[in-house]
């Protein structure tokens, strides 16, 4: 999967999340506000019946006032009269319960005024009858009676009461429809938010299942690559192997057929300056023949003059440049060739105390260090498991070209050292000598490549070989060294170098 | 010698075959020598027209044979020499620039009786050939059963 569409899948579903966290929010919020709102449009609408309650219980005690008053007026019984009391001892709670009930509705509280002025008015009828009964005057207390019925006031009174009625009958038909609508609107909004957040779910669940599904075959990728890996890994050093062993053999081949033709240069330019020999020898008895001179002496060489003797020089100088080049790209091939030899010995790893191998080695290197008039110290080394000969080539080579590069006039000083990290030994050798300009520290490990000033023999192989070797024991060798400052080579191998470690390196 | 030697001498360079020649002669053997450039003519004439090496029944051969031949390589013919019941008795002398120490070591298993590197350097090579020379004029080689 590439990187692009998976951070934007990772995208989405945070999104997702997000957006689903988002409507939980909203919708709880809403529900609780409008649960709320509900609430209190409920207590509103029993705030009005309790209201209409109120109102019919006044007009009830009002009325129970009233018959029990004119069960008094026939009866003169006691009985009534502390019925009649209860009832208008009643009637005023209940228009102060019924004022604090319509105190949030200034109609109402008109109407309600209007109806405790009338109640008053008939109370205070209800008073005067009372006495009158009281004084005996009958007659006057039913005529007030009489009075109280024709006159407006019960008649204001029931109005009233009625349009309060009315009233909170409206209010009530109001605030019903509120309640029902927002405990509708709560209603909506739940369910809504809960369709979006089982769709919000789904895609979800559609989303985990499918990057699941993406990271079950990229699992299965997975294997299957590591199973091929190693497959791969093996085809690939092997094609290396046979590359490289074809590069040896092809080394191999050219370096020796390259020989042949070069006997043919060496012997046929040997047999010329035999021929020279006898030719010049042939001018030279001429030549003294023309010129009349005496016979030489009997078996001595007859001498050349002049012209001659030049072209006698000139033919020996271009023999000899022949014969020299030649032994130079001899010595050239049996370089290569002994490479490639070496190319091909088998190594085999063995138990090395390498201390006493440097000991050693430094011992037969003693009488070239003496007449350097260098030291070597050999500092204690650690036991190594390698191949010993090419242990053997690389530290000696190292110390011989340590020996070989001193500088003039200065005693040298040779110094051998290691340590060890994370498997692998590391080795110095330091010296005090003339030291290599950085900008040859690659080419010095090139066949037959040298470096610095051209006084001492050799070929240009030592470096290349040890380089060689040392990548065959798997470790790698670097150089630290600057003109004049003398050079300390480094050299890591593997403390358990074994066969395998071998293949995968060559 | 009871019987005069035929030098068989294979090798395809003739360079190196002139300068063998030369030098076989300066160390003072005359005999005859028979030069092959290439492997199946020297076969072809070991074995002889049936292909059983009995034309040379009764003569004495000695056989210079190099390696590297541009048909086959040399050990076939010292193999096939060593195999053969009338040629089996011939001395062969390899002569080779191949200095590589599992040849040499194949080459004697196989039955060759000496084994001379051409070194490049020619004072090397001219007393290497003149020693053998020496080597030829001593020997007694038996004729061919």
């Amino acid at each position: 999967m590439a990187p692009e569409v998976r951070r934007r899948r990772t995208l989405g579903q945070v999104l997702l999340l997000s957006a689903g966290f988002l409507v939980l929010v909203v919708v709880s919020t809403a529900s609780v506000l409008l649960v709320n709102k509900a609430r209190s449009d409920s207590a509103w609408v029993v705030h009005t019946v309790e209201a209409e309650n109120q109102i019919n219980a006044v007009l009830l005690e009002v009325r129970r006032a009233e018959s029990a008053a004119r069960a008094y007026l026939l009866t003169q019984e006691q009985e009534f009269l502390n019925d009649h009391e209860l009832a208008v001892a009643a009637i005023r709670p209940v228009l102060d319960k019924l004022n604090t009930l319509v105190a949030d509705n200034p109609t109402q509280i008109g109407n309600l005024a209007q109806l405790r002025s009338v109640i008053e008015t008939r109370l205070s009828q209800f008073d005067r009858e009372k006495l009158l009964v009281a004084r005996g005057d009958l007659a006057a207390a039913i005529a007030l009676v009489r009075d109280a019925g024709s006159t407006t006031s019960s008649k204001t009174m029931r109005e009233t009461a009625e349009a309060m009625r009315l009233e909170e009958e409206r209010l009530l038909a109001l605030r019903t429809a509120n309640a029902d609508a927002s405990q509708q609107l709560a209603a909506i909004v739940t369910i809504t938010g809960s369709a979006l957040v089982v769709v919000l779910a789904i895609i979800s669940v559609l989303l985990v299942r499918r990057s699941t599904r993406a990271r079950d075959d990229a699992e299965a990728q997975l294997r299957e690559s590591n199973l091929n890996l190693e497959t791969t890994v093996d085809e690939r050093t092997a094609d290396l192997r046979e590359a490289n062993e074809e590069i040896q053999r092809f080394a191999y081949i050219v370096s020796h057929d390259l020989r042949s033709p070069l006997v043919n240069i060496m012997g046929f330019t040997s047999e010329l300056e035999e021929l020279r020999n006898d030719i010049f020898r042939r001018i030279a008895s001429l030549a003294r023949a023309v010129s009349a001179a005496p016979p030489p002496a009997e078996g001595a060489e007859p001498e050349l003059e002049g012209a001659d003797k030049q072209l006698s020089e000139d033919f020996s100088e271009a023999l000899g440049f022949i014969k020299s080049s030649i032994a130079k790209m001899d010595r050239l091939i049996s370089a290569i060739l002994n490479l490639t030899r070496e190319g091909r010995r088998e190594f085999v790893p063995v138990r090395i105390d390498t201390r006493e191998l440097i000991e050693q080695i430094v011992s037969t290197l003693a009488h070239q260090a003496d007449e350097a008039h260098t030291t070597i110290r050999v500092e204690p080394l650690p036991a190594i498991v390698s191949d010993r000969l090419a242990l053997e080539q690389i530290f000696s080579n190292l110390i011989d070209n340590a020996i070989k590069y001193m500088k003039p006039g200065v005693p040298g000083d040779i110094r051998i050292r290691a340590r060890t990290k994370l498997g692998f030994a590391i080795f110095e050798v330091a010296d005090n000598g003339r030291g290599i300009d950085p900008r040859d520290h690659q080419r010095i490990f090139d066949l037959f490549r040298r470096a610095g000033t051209q006084d001492r023999p050799g070929q240009g192989i030592g470096l290349a070989h040890v380089r060689a070797l040392v990548r065959r024991l798997g470790g790698t060798m670097s150089v630290a060294s600057e003109l004049d400052q003398g050079s300390t080579f480094t050299i890591t191998l593997p403390i358990n170098w074994n066969v395998s470690n071998r293949n995968s390196d060559r | 010698m009871t019987m005069p030697v035929t030098i068989i001498m294979i090798e395809d360079d003739e360079g190196h075959a002139r300068l063998i020649e030369r030098n076989i002669r300066r160390s003072g053997v005359n005999n005859e020598i028979k030069p092959f450039t290439n492997g199946t003519d020297a076969v072809k004439y070991l074995l002889g027209a049936d292909g059983s090496g009995l034309d040379h029944k009764g003569h004495a051969l000695l056989i210079l044979l190099d390696l590297n031949l541009p048909d086959m390589t040399g050990i076939d013919i010292l193999k096939m020499v060593k195999q053969n019941s009338y040629l089996k008795s011939a001395p062969v002398v390899i002569l080779t620039t191949t200095d590589d120490s599992q040849e040499i070591k194949r080459c004697y298993e196989l039955g060759c009786n000496v084994y001379i590197t051409k070194p490049v350097n020619y004072e090397s090579f001219a007393n290497a050939i003149r020693q053998l020379g020496l080597f030829f004029s001593v020997i007694q080689v038996p004729p061919a059963a």
